[in-house]
């Protein structure tokens, strides 16, 4: 667009406002007294958050209940979760604890897995079974009334899994498929070569998942022997957010779990979540035809129960962690290159991951990676404004607020903190130790363990538009093909000249 | 973002319910739950406020709703409404560009947007004690957008990230911008919320200028404030910032063309040179969503075909022949002409045509066959509590009382089309699928990857 069209545009804008503006003096309505303020008005006396405080009790096979009443509607959720997820896959096997996660519904207590569906479905509600990092969890949101049954059927499928081959074959042929649509994105491709790049060959670096490959492996006595290591009583948190009382929750836990037995032999011991990794800082992944590229740069940090984690939550949040943080400040607000960037902070039990990403259009990977790159290297190099720390630490604490109005957020925020034996009463605690981080501890914490040198780079996209640009500022950055990935080797390829074997 | 709004939810009867705290009996066969108690009025130059007080937590919903989206697109434009939708963060008379995040991200609160086909909303959630800041910001940007030249290109390159997010970098994307394009021949549905890069590319500032005088407007809007406040306190605030926003004389421009009836099936092929399995969409016109009686039906219609795993669907292309890895059913209601859609995204080593057979006789039999009461219960126990979980929050009754005003035909059909959805019978199930869909002609969407452009990751001796 030429420079004189905008200035004609600029004159009709002028030109509109004026219009709308005069006539409002003819208008029934007055303008308000001394006209429409020029200014927002000053907010009113901040109101209080009532966080709503969690009951905890363990029955006597060492089964954690733990219940959050929040009775404006009746509604309630009910998980139970374990503290055990992929970590625990053995080598070779990633994937299966997804793969029992989502087996457990899939036939249990001589119910097929249509009858079990019709079952929940009937009561309203949906279950829901995942695993993560350090849990594995089903759940249910019913209408109160509904509750005994949701948890009967809740026992049934975590105590009595039927894992018949029919099941696991359909599971898998699913979990394949699955795979491949995830792999397709290039910012979830992205993340997984990273999270490979941040934690080597450590439990935390494998796809969880899985791979073609070790789904292929897995067989129905791979998952009925994570079922009988993991599933068990004392490795367990049975979690009822929103219309329960204490009492209720020990009564309904005891009716369908009490004689749940613990089994003798001991809790495996968890791996290790890191080691040193062998990939290159930066790789760039060949994805012929894709329409956009995606950006991640990723670290490892401090696990959950480090002393520094709520100075990691708000060094996240003033680099990515909402809308008008530094990242998507500079890439999508300032600049247009993005539709969104943002990080995320995932501390686990034995480590944690930082993780920032953006996608943008493949022409625009070199400035992008080099945007983010420079926050990182700012944000451990000057402090922070007492200004923005405060509306980056607003933004936090209104989301957590907003995060205990749903019955499904409180069960997910009291569940976190279980699942690390953190005490539940730190749920009433997160604004004042968010209020307490100063802009020193940020910039340290940044420099420690965010620096942009030890960065961890992967771009997936249609590396023709921009490998040699990218190659200009980081000579070192590697090149691979989509097609030729080993997401089984912690090289993520077969070995090439001088490469080390894979195990 | 042109996130699509949530499909108009539906409840079960509702009457009131005290919530005294005391366990409710087991043995209740049939759960209450308290209607959505508005207050309405309209201001004299046409500004319709609702609203709902509600103190459980201390924040508070304001949503405004413009009766304008991609339907009102200016001719050689598509995309505009959406695009305008992101330039309404940017600067007006008083406030800077991203000052509406100043005044909710960096205070607690949080805001977006969204266009759909037929409506645009703002909406923000924020400690109660700035209900009457934001107040002022939404009128403020009603009264007083300006624009300028710098905010608006890098907005527009912002958009058109945001496209190729949406359509090229999601595998299925495609598939799913292609639907309306195809399903429409005359009504201006068929132009794609997100629109075109040539088509956005084409805009410019006099196009905002104009849009926003003809369609930002106290009379092509609704105001819906829902949580802790003052209702009284609430109404002066209201006067005193949209009051004296004048009503133009020019009415807005209505939509007057008619979608003619199909004449026959029509079928088009789409390719994707990242997605990793076929798919393939059905879709049918519906009538109005305010056709609440058809609408309702088609909705539990859709519930039985697809909503969790022992849906009808579900249970026969996933379960029972695994041709398929995903499916979806949806009845679309909008303002004008909507859309019945089924989808299926297909497992590995299978073809369209495989699901499309079973797509078809599933729904043959749905709209023929008996339908078990202990079925019909069941979706509606689903949607009821589907419901009861949005409702939790502020921003979920606000949505819920927006889309029942402005697609479903007025704010009281938040609480009227749960005493309808309770009255589905098997035989209004038979009689609006015989009528819409087996007994009209379907549009049919092949998706098909590109054999050249298999972009996922494999592993080294993948076992087959």
């Amino acid at each position: 667009m030429s420079r004189s069209m905008k200035a004609v545009h600029l004159v009709l804008l002028a030109a509109a406002l004026m219009a709308s503006g005069g006539v409002s003096a003819a208008l029934p309505m007055a303008a308000p007294t001394g006209g429409f303020p020029a200014s927002p008005p000053a907010p009113g006396p901040v109101p209080k958050l009532a966080v709503p405080i969690p009951a905890s009790q363990t029955l006597p096979n060492g089964l954690q209940v733990v219940s959050v009443r929040r009775a404006e509607l009746p509604l309630v959720t009910a998980r139970l979760v374990l503290r055990s997820g992929g970590e625990m896959d053995p080598p070779k096997l990633a994937g299966l604890a997804e793969l029992t996660a989502n087996l457990l519904s899939k036939g249990a207590a001589g119910k097929t897995a249509p009858q079990i569906a019709a079952a929940a479905e009937a009561l309203g509600g949906t279950l829901k079974a995942a695993a993560g990092w350090d849990e594995s969890a089903v759940g249910i949101t019913v209408t109160t009334p509904k509750l005994p049954k949701a948890l009967a059927l809740l026992a049934d499928v975590v105590r009595q899994p039927t894992f018949s081959a029919a099941e696991l074959g359909r599971a898998k042929a699913q979990a394949i498929d699955d795979l491949h649509l995830m792999l397709s994105q290039p910012t979830a491709l992205a993340a997984l070569a990273a999270s490979r790049g941040v934690f080597g060959t450590g439990a935390y670096g494998h796809s969880r998942s899985g791979t073609p490959a070790s789904l292929a492996r897995i067989t129905r006595a791979d998952v009925q022997r994570l079922h009988a290591s993991l599933y068990r009583p004392d490795n367990a948190i049975l979690v009822l957010t929103g219309d329960i009382t204490p009492a209720r929750a020990r009564q309904l836990a005891q009716a369908s779990f009490g004689d749940w037995p613990k089994p003798a032999m001991p809790l495996p011991v968890k791996p290790v979540g890191k080691t040193a990794s062998r990939l290159p800082a930066i790789l760039l992944i060949d994805q012929h035809g894709a329409g956009q590229a995606g950006v991640v740069v990723a670290h490892a940090v401090p696990p959950r129960r480090a002393p520094d984690y709520y100075v990691g939550v708000v060094a996240n949040a003033v680099l990515g962690g909402s809308y008008s943080a530094r990242l998507n400040e500079q890439i999508r607000i300032r600049r247009g290159l993005s539709y969104g960037a943002s990080s995320r902070l995932e501390p686990l039990s034995d480590a944690g991951l930082w993780l920032a990403a953006a996608q943008t259009k493949n022409p625009s990977v070199p400035q992008v990676l080099d945007l983010i790159l420079a926050e990182l290297r700012h944000l451990g190099r000057s402090t922070a404004s007492v200004h923005e720390l405060a509306a980056r630490k607003a933004t936090l604490i209104g989301s957590y607020g907003r995060s205990l109005e749903t019955t499904e957020g409180l069960a997910g925020q009291v569940a976190r903190l279980a699942i690390y034996g953190i005490d539940l009463q730190q749920i009433d605690q997160y604004i004042e130790q968010v209020q307490a981080v100063t802009p020193g501890q940020i910039e340290a914490y940044a420099h420690r363990h965010l620096d942009a040198e030890g960065s961890k780079v992967v771009v997936v996209g249609d590396t023709s538009r921009f490998a040699a640009t990218v190659r200009k500022a980081h000579p070192k950055a590697e090149v691979v093909e989509a097609a030729a990935l080993d997401l089984d080797s912690p090289l993520l390829r077969m070995p090439t000249r001088g490469g080390l074997p894979t195990d | 973002m042109t996130m699509r709004l949530r499909p108009a939810m539906l409840l079960a009867t509702c009457a009131l319910l005290a919530v005294t705290g005391a366990w409710p009996p087991v043995a209740a066969t049939e759960l209450r739950i308290p209607p959505i108690q508005f207050h309405q009025r309209t201001l004299s130059n046409g500004l319709q406020v609702l609203s709902v007080v509600d103190h459980s937590s201390p924040n508070v919903a304001v949503q405004m709703w413009y009766h304008v989206g991609s339907k009102d697109d200016p001719k050689g434009r598509s995309g505009f409404a959406h695009l305008f939708e992101h330039l309404m963060f940017k600067s007006t008379k008083h406030m800077h560009a991203e000052q509406m995040d100043r005044l909710t991200e960096d205070v607690g609160g949080a805001n977006n947007a969204s266009t759909g086909d037929d409506v645009t909303n703002y909406f923000e959630v924020v400690p109660s004690n700035y209900l009457q800041t934001l107040l002022w910001a939404e009128a403020e940007r009603l009264s007083n957008l300006n624009v300028d030249q710098k905010n608006f290109q890098s907005e527009r390159a912002v958009v058109e990230e945001e496209y190729r997010t949406r359509v090229l970098a999601q595998p299925y994307g495609k598939l799913f911008n292609a639907i309306d394009p195809y399903s429409y021949t005359t009504y201006p549905y068929k132009r794609p919320t997100i629109g075109s890069i040539k088509d956005l590319q084409a805009a410019s500032l006099r196009d905002v200028i104009n849009f926003h005088k003809t369609f930002y407007r106290p009379d092509n809007a609704t105001l819906i404030v829902v949580g802790d406040f003052d209702q009284k306190q609430l109404d002066a605030w209201v006067d005193r910032y949209f009051g004296w926003i004048p009503k133009p004389a020019l009415p807005v421009p209505p939509i007057t063309v008619k979608e003619p009836a199909r004449k026959k099936n029509l079928r088009y092929t789409v390719t994707s040179a990242t997605a990793p399995l076929p798919a393939v969409a059905l879709t049918w016109l519906i009538p109005p969503a305010s056709h609440s009686a058809d609408t309702i039906a088609l909705q539990v219609a859709a519930a039985l075909l697809a909503r969790g795993d022992s849906s009808r669907l579900y249970q026969s292309l996933v379960y029972r022949h695994q041709v398929a890895q995903q499916v979806g059913a949806d009845a679309d209601g909008r303002i004008g002409p909507g859309l019945f859609v089924v989808y299926a995204i297909l497992a590995s080593g299978h073809q369209p045509a495989e699901a499309e057979k079973l797509l078809n006789e599933e729904i043959i039999w749905l709209a023929t066959q008996p339908i078990s009461t202990a079925e019909l219960d069941k979706v509606k126990t689903q949607l009821l509590t589907s419901e009861l979980e949005h409702r939790q929050t502020a921003q979920g009754v606000a949505f819920a009382l927006g889309n029942a005003t402005l697609i479903e035909g007025g704010p009281e059909h938040v609480n009227t089309d749960l005493a309808m959805l309770q009255k589905v019978s098997a035989a209004d199930v038979h009689r609006v699928l015989q009528k819409y869909v087996t007994g009209a002609r379907s549009v049919t969407i092949d998706y098909l990857p590109q054999a050249t452009g298999a972009a996922a990751a494999t592993a080294n001796g993948e076992a087959k």
